[in-house]
């Protein structure tokens, strides 16, 4: 079974090199033979990882124990769960569950994407299959998961480490390089885009999903890691800073800022290089973060041990994925040039251009933390380590930045804000967060970084009640429904901006979390059986430790009674567990006795001696808020599901607009919309009783045909409807599209022209990215020219004027008989002129 | 136009000389040095007073806690107890009040972070981190924050 095995991965090798290879040529001589050749071979490469992973999943089932990796990280008597999951337990294995699961997203991305992006396809194939190779060149020639035993085999496995015997680190991993190697996606589609030259916001609509999916995963996997290490490791808390969570924590920072930046592209058809560098850099993370936790680059007690070929194999890899792709960058500068400017630092633009700038800052300031120790050891020769104080000391406020600008954010429009849209949209936000801060101070809270927290904690919550409760009123009054179905429709209709305020939500929660660990409390004692000790408001008193065997593994237990107020309100039983194999690496069972409020946390600190004397070694902490993060993950995963929900999701909700309006509500409601939904950027930026107001009751339906031909050219400026035009753009509430197609009837009504109302509208919005095509494009490079051609035509004139002029006088006397009173005039003429 | 660089070429310094300021003053107090127990006795004085994070060996058989209590004195070294550079170890004493990591046992490798006086190394509270004394490529136990 294991030289199957390696021969798989070898035939993966080699079909990938083909996949790519062929898929370039294939683009390059637009053979369609070539390019469908390529597909296959990369389809055949997922078929051949999950054969490799069928195998190797069978050899710890079956316990092959001639196979080393099986050796090292599984043994008969392990629970089948275990076995399974112990696939991905060690270095060898997880690259190849990397290989497989990148196998099977490219095949997914793909197969979707064939039709609609064809011209891309090629290079997606080929970046993905090169990315597959690095990682399984790393297995066949250093890491070989099916490698065997050269001489006798072993009767019986190690056992995987008993600390990954938990379900939390069973499933942690393969959502971690769900979210890892997902991201390889977009970034293939990057390279697709900036090698084919197709730079216009098609290939961002691809992988912007996939982004999203792969960011959920990412989030998923930092919680879970973030859990077990709450639950497994014992020490009272969920984040220490390590280089091993730091890694997880890199690409999720620029991941994070892609997803808001992709929608100023979208609307603004700015910053285009930044994001193609943010999808770059994310995905360049991803591997670098691996190289930092598993080559031993980086010092940590946690991490996976030295090597130094596998450092230096990443090295190369890393090298030529910044040479290749920033080279390719630097060649489509010309066509990645941005197409409007930043009209004012008071919009939403601005707003996410800053968040971006934080984020990406964050990610550098992890990333040169976590690589301090390396470089002041590379740079003086000492080793300088920093602690998680000097994380912290800088990633609060940067949290607290993030945090004001998810509550401001939203609330401010596109391009520019008025004062009247400031004032309207920050009154109720500032004010709760004010009353929050007020009312926090009178209760008498002393930790002010928490304060602060739950301050601007409450203006996001503000944000985002408002958001909600104006946008449903606009739709409650369209659909004549109650608030409810109209806040699910609203979500419906507009899903990646309202599943975005969801997740908004969640981020919330989580720094209320956060915020909570300002009042944690933490204690060390040392009971013996009948003695009390006091932590907050609980006292716990040690009813005796006990030892007892379970076959797989030995168990002490300390026996615990709680109580609060002179009540006993609950046991707990911390332990230790000593398994089988691993009888000096005890785990730790900590006990937890969970509420909304706090968690009271208790470990059992054990000594051979103390087992004589019935003492309980106790650690207690009182964790405030803590479950409000895992509440808070949830949350923001059911915004980013709702943000990947397909269309026909919501259609219960959705119902479309009645199409026989009594007039005078459409003009009410359009107007109370307008009033009410601040945040619509056109509404607030023109304000009220422009043009448009007197004909929006009629601007959804085209009169005539030339009105109705007109509004399948102009594109809706709104963003989120990526860029429909605004006879299609029915996206409720849109009030861009009902405001321009209300432009559009004002202008017809003023008997302009087609290229009079397209000049109109441009010189409006300040560029052509309203329109549906291009302004016929001779005419336009004609209009460009026009200053230049003035230009050449004046200098042409003067160069015949000046040749004519220094003429000797008898030349000029020979042509005068030809017309003597036209000379005459010209003279005076030129007499006026000194 | 040149107006508007110089302003923009002003606000720049301005930022980046106060985020080297902040990141200079955070990390003067955040940095600890990481030293090997043999590196850190060849000048002893030169360390007192220092925050480090000291990296050697527990010398078997000499870990001591006070009863019914959990004061704990120790020895360090720098090698492995079982390697042949064994003779010439150098030792130091280390005290620590608190929990230990399960881990921490005679032979384990060690993390201690807090100062070196001349009496011993005084550990820091939670400042003992133990590595598994057998090679795992897995996580280990120890303690955080």
């Amino acid at each position: 079974m294991a030289s199957l095995g390696t021969f798989l991965l070898l035939a993966s090798f080699v079909t990938c090199s083909y996949a790519a290879v062929v898929s370039v040529a294939g683009a390059r001589r637009r053979s369609r033979r070539l390019i469908e050749s390529g597909i296959g071979a990369f389809y055949l490469i997922c078929a051949l990882m999950t054969a490799a992973s069928a195998v190797i999943i069978n050899a710890f089932i079956t316990g092959d124990f001639s196979i080393k990796y099986v050796v090292h990280y599984s043994d008969s008597v392990q629970p089948l769960f275990y076995k399974i999951t112990s696939y991905w337990g060690g270095l060898d294995g997880s690259i190849m569950f990397w290989v497989f699961l990148l196998s099977v997203f490219g095949s997914i991305a793909v197969y979707v994407n064939r039709e609609r992006h064809r011209e891309l396809i090629p290079y997606v194939v080929a970046t993905i299959s090169t990315v597959q190779m690095f990682f399984l060149y790393l297995m066949v020639v250093h890491k070989n998961p099916f490698q065997q035993f050269l001489g006798a085999a072993p009767a019986d496995g190690e056992g995987l480490n008993p600390l990954l015997q938990n379900f939390y680190m069973a499933i942690h991993p393969p959502s971690l390089y769900t979210g890892f190697v997902g991201m390889t996606i977009p970034f293939a589609f990057g390279i697709a885009a900036l090698a084919t030259g197709h730079l216009d916001d098609s290939w961002l609509r691809a992988v912007r999903r996939w982004t999203m999916f792969a960011w959920l995963f990412l989030s998923f996997g930092l919680t879970l890691g973030m859990i077990w290490a709450y639950e497994e490791l014992g020490w009272g808390g969920y984040w220490a800073w390590d280089p091993v969570e730091n890694a997880g924590l890199l690409p999720w920072f620029t991941a994070t800022a892609f997803l808001h930046s992709v929608m100023v592209q979208e609307r603004r058809s700015m910053l285009r290089v930044w994001n193609v560098t943010l999808v770059i850099m994310t995905f360049f993370l991803t591997i670098f973060g691996t190289f930092m936790t598993r080559s031993g680059v980086v010092q940590s007690v946690h991490a996976f041990g030295d090597d130094p070929i596998l450092a230096k194999l990443f090295t190369a890899f890393m090298v030529f994925i910044l040479t290749v792709s920033f080279g390719l960058v630097i060649w489509r500068l010309p066509l990645l040039k941005a197409r409007n400017e930043l009209d004012s630092w008071v919009s939403r633009e601005a707003a996410f251009m800053v968040n971006n700038w934080i984020l990406l800052f964050s990610a550098m300031f992890v990333l040169f933390a976590t690589m301090f120790p390396t470089l002041s050891e590379a740079v003086t020769g000492n080793r300088l380590t920093v602690a998680g104080a000097f994380f912290n000391k800088w990633m609060v406020p940067i949290g607290f930045i993030l945090l004001f600008l998810t509550g401001v954010g939203p609330l401010l429009a596109w391009r520019k804000s008025s004062v009247r849209n400031l004032r309207d949209s920050f009154l109720f936000p500032v004010g709760l967060a004010i009353t929050t801060a007020a009312v926090l101070a009178a209760l008498g809270m002393r930790v002010w970084v928490s304060g602060l927290c739950f301050a601007l904690s409450a203006m996001v919550i503000g944000t985002i009640t408002q958001e909600f409760y104006r946008g449903g009123m606009i739709r409650r009054r369209n659909t004549g429904t109650d608030l409810l179905t109209a806040i699910v429709g609203l979500v419906g209709r507009n899903k990646r901006r309202y599943g975005g305020y969801i997740v908004h939500l969640g981020i919330v929660l989580i720094f209320l979390g956060f915020g909570g660990n300002g009042f944690k409390r933490d204690e060390q004692v040392l009971l013996k059986p009948g003695q009390e000790a006091k932590i907050g408001t609980y006292t716990i008193r040690n009813d005796g430790v006990k030892v007892s065997d379970d076959g797989q593994k030995q168990a002490t237990t300390a026996y615990l009674s709680v109580f609060q107020d002179g009540k006993q309100i609950g046991n707990l039983y911390p332990a230790k567990w000593a398994f089988r194999n691993h009888e000096n690496e005890p785990t730790t069972e900590v006990a937890i006795r969970r509420t909304f409020a706090e968690d009271l946390y208790i470990v059992l600190a054990f000594q051979p001696s103390d087992l004589a004397t019935q003492t309980a070694t106790l650690q207690m902490t009182v964790n405030p808020l803590v479950n409000w993060i895992w509440l808070g993950f949830g949350i923001m995963a059911l915004g980013t599901g709702i943000a990947l929900l397909p269309e026909r999701a919501f259609s219960f909700a959705i119902a479309k607009l009645p199409v026989e309006m009594p007039a005078s509500t459409t003009a009410l409601t359009l107007l109370l919309a307008a009033l009410l939904f601040g945040a619509t950027p056109l509404s607030a930026q023109k304000g009220m009783g422009g043009p448009a107001d007197q004909n929006i009751q009629s601007s959804y339906y085209a009169r005539n045909e030339f009105e109705k031909k007109m509004q399948h050219e102009i594109v809706c400026t709104c963003g989120a409807c990526g860029h429909a035009t605004i006879a299609e753009c029915r996206k409720d509430p849109c009030m861009t599209s009902h405001e321009m197609r209300a432009e559009l009837a004002t202008y017809i009504d003023q008997g302009k022209n087609r290229d009079e109302i397209i000049q109109a509208f441009i010189t409006k919005y300040g560029s052509e990215e309203m329109l549906g095509a291009p302004v016929d494009k001779g005419f336009s490079r004609l209009a460009w020219l026009f200053p230049y051609f003035v230009g050449a035509t004046s200098a042409v004139a003067i160069g015949f004027a000046a040749v004519k002029w220094s003429r000797k006088p008898e030349e000029a006397t020979e042509a005068a008989p030809l017309d003597a009173a036209l000379e005459e005039r010209i003279d005076d003429e030129l007499r006026d002129l000194d | 136009m040149s107006h508007r660089y110089i302003k923009i070429g002003i606000t720049a310094f301005v930022l980046v000389g106060a985020f080297v300021g902040l990141m200079w003053s955070t990390l003067r107090e955040g940095t600890e040095y990481y030293k090997n127990l043999d590196e850190v006795m060849v000048n002893q004085e030169q360390w007192h007073g220092k925050q480090l994070q000291l990296h050697g060996y527990i010398v078997p058989g000499s870990i001591y806690r006070k009863r019914d209590s959990l004061e704990y004195k120790f020895k360090v070294q720098s090698n492995p107890a079982r390697s042949s550079e064994g003779a010439r170890d150098q030792i130091v004493e280390a005290s620590y009040t608190g929990i230990v990591p399960d881990t921490f046992k005679d032979e384990a490798e060690v993390v201690l972070k807090g100062k070196l006086t001349p009496t011993g190394f005084h550990t820091d509270p939670n400042g003992v981190t133990a590595k598994c004394p057998s090679k795992y490529e897995v996580k280990s136990a120890g303690a955080g924050l």
